[in-house]
């Protein structure tokens, strides 16, 4: 549970000459407890917000700060799930937990990291992998047991940068209402900042949804997805209502897209004459 | 088990060997004294039971292994045949193999404590340069301002040869093993800091950022994650230490010791005993494979969660 605020934040980087602005004055406040998830095309810098907020980047301009202290650095408050390479290649299943639990926690004796790491181990099903690398996972199996290891680290949120981005749909769709199920457990919900580019996802798993623009990214619209949880995708896939939020997203996400596209295919025809 | 006709040429090669070597005498020049066949008759059945064995437990790398035995048995069945029999060659030069087999019963003593004083010498000086070299790397590697500094200064430094210092560490130094300790040193030393420094500058960016979200102290970051993903690139490093800490191992002997493996090839040398130099050679060439065999050994444990099918 906290507070994100994202305060005038510009990022840029490159000499003058050739300045590159990825984030161009964008503030957002997410609230305790509140999945919300960061959609645009590739370029509207959702990636570079999520490093902004997890301490790995620092802004040009602008700060970010968690229940209203201005956050220095990366820390284990703030656990992140990234696309891949969350893991450590050279730690076994149980070791990738156990190490994050261990270091997260400092106050838990080396036992109890242990037999928490085999619990959480168990929650997502990967018992039977405990002492596998995970070079030898799946890709499925790899972002289950980074999203184990984001909840038995307990931090106070959580930031995920395309998560399931290279998974299958089946899997993708399995891992989704692993996330909702596990996230949903908590009676004080973790505050969630989900980056994808997959709009039924994002209506999906948030409250709240903020629709990027690239070049320089802005933010677009932050749009409210008041379906109630919890929510079944054959109800929601079908109800009018989410009909039309996710068309008005899709609009808003791809306007710049389209005006691009509309360019290009008046030069093709102009070529082609 | 499937035997093929190349199990069978090579069995064949070292039979043949066996046969030529009790039933048809040497050359009158290539003789050696009564009963001197023995060490070479024996070492040519050790290997032609370990090829037997080996067939017979149908490991996966028969293969592999019948095509190392086939050069090796060819190379022998020429030598016993074209030097040991027909002597074709300077017989003093390129001595029969049983002359130089039997050496090793002649001269095992002094082999054996060679090969301690050689091996003590090496791994005194390649672990010394394993645990300040890896470490310091590591650091250098890690910290941008160190790198910028360190990284010239060990490229001019690592391509000297290493015995360019033994004068130097002679003197300096108490006593030959230490001089020679020193020189392996430095020889093992700017391989593995070199591997190091490159393997901790390629690490995954990925990877780094998500050790960095979990908030580890410097100590953590460096022990439990920076070397681990390193060591891939320590260990290719690390290889090369060790070949070359092999090479002027045998140099530095060369030049000023009075025991070891390569103070015993260049003293027999200079008396022209070449059926010691050459029985010095095999030596070396053993322990060589078995050192590195042990080595490959532990690069397997230590980077087993290298997976090949991986990502």
């Amino acid at each position: 549970m906290a507070r994100i605020g994202l305060k005038d934040i510009i990022v840029s980087y490159g000499k003058n000459g050739s300045r590159t602005v990825a984030l161009d004055n964008v503030n957002l406040d997410v609230s305790d407890g509140q999945f919300v998830s960061l959609i645009g095309p590739s370029g509207c810098g959702k990636s570079t917000l999520l490093d902004l907020v997890a301490g790995l980047r620092k802004p040009t301009n602008g700060y970010v700060e968690v229940d209203g202290f201005e956050i220095n650095g990366p820390g284990p408050d703030r656990g992140v799930v990234f696309q891949d390479y969350s893991l450590f290649p050279w730690m076994s299943a149980l070791e990738n937990l156990r190490f994050a639990i261990e270091h997260s926690q400092e106050k838990t004796t080396k036992e109890q990291c242990l037999a928490k790491a085999g619990r959480y181990l168990e929650l997502v099903g990967l018992s039977k992998f405990s002492d596998k690398y995970p070079g030898t996972l799946s890709g499925g199996m790899r972002q289950r047991l980074a999203i184990a290891r984001m909840f038995a680290m307990n931090p106070e949120m959580f930031l995920m940068d395309e998560p399931f981005g290279a998974l299958d749909s089946l899997n993708r769709a399995f891992m989704q209402d692993l996330l909702t199920h596990l996230w949903s457990r908590d009676k004080e919900r973790k505050t969630v900042l989900f980056v994808t580019h997959d709009v039924d996802e994002a209506i999906l798993l948030s409250d709240k949804v903020v629709v990027m623009t690239p070049t320089p990214g802005r933010i677009k619209e932050v749009v409210d997805v008041p379906f109630p949880r919890p929510r079944r995708r054959q109800n929601l896939f079908t109800s009018q209502d989410y009909i039309i939020l996710r068309s008005k997203l899709l609009s808003r996400f791809s306007e710049e897209m389209q005006e691009d596209l509309a360019k290009q295919e008046n030069e093709l025809i102009t070529w082609s004459i | 088990m499937k035997i093929d006709l190349e199990n069978l040429l090579v069995t064949g090669i070292f039979v043949a060997l066996l046969l030529l070597v009790v039933l048809v005498p040497n050359a009158a020049n290539q003789t050696v004294h009564e009963g001197g066949n023995g060490i070479f008759l024996g070492v040519v059945a050790v290997i032609l039971i370990i090829y037997i064995i080996g067939l017979f437990a149908g490991k996966d790398d028969i293969q592999k292994t019948t095509d190392i035995f086939l050069i090796m048995g060819v190379l022998l069945l020429a030598w016993e045949i074209f030097i040991g029999k027909l002597s074709l060659l300077d017989p003093f030069l390129f001595p029969s193999p049983e002359k130089v087999f039997a050496v090793f019963a002649e001269d095992y003593n002094i082999m054996i404590s060679g090969l301690i004083s050689s091996f003590a010498i090496l791994m005194s000086g390649y672990i010394l340069a394993v645990v300040v070299a890896v470490p310091l790397a590591l650091l250098i590697g890690w910290r941008k301002r160190a790198f910028d500094v360190a990284y010239p200064i060990a490229k001019a430094v690592s391509p000297i040869p290493p015995t360019v210092y033994l004068p130097y560490a002679i003197v300096l130094l108490p006593t030959f093993s230490s001089a020679s300790v020193f020189v392996i040193f430095i020889g093992a030393f700017w391989p593995l800091f070199v591997g190091t420094v490159h393997g901790v500058f390629n690490i995954d960016r990925r990877i780094l950022n998500s050790a960095r979200t979990l908030g580890l102290k410097e100590r953590v970051m460096l022990s439990k994650i920076v070397l681990p993903a390193a060591l891939p690139s320590v260990f290719s490093g690390a290889t090369i230490a060790l070949i070359l800490s092999f090479i002027t191992l045998t140099v530095a002997e060369m030049i000023a010791a009075t025991s070891g493996l390569g103070w015993y090839i260049e003293y027999q040398h200079q008396y022209a005993n070449y059926d010691k130099v050459i029985a010095g050679m095999i030596l070396m060439g053993a322990t060589v494979v078995v050192v590195m065999w042990f080595f490959d050994r532990i690069q397997k444990h230590c980077l087993r969660w290298q997976s090949v099918e991986g990502p």
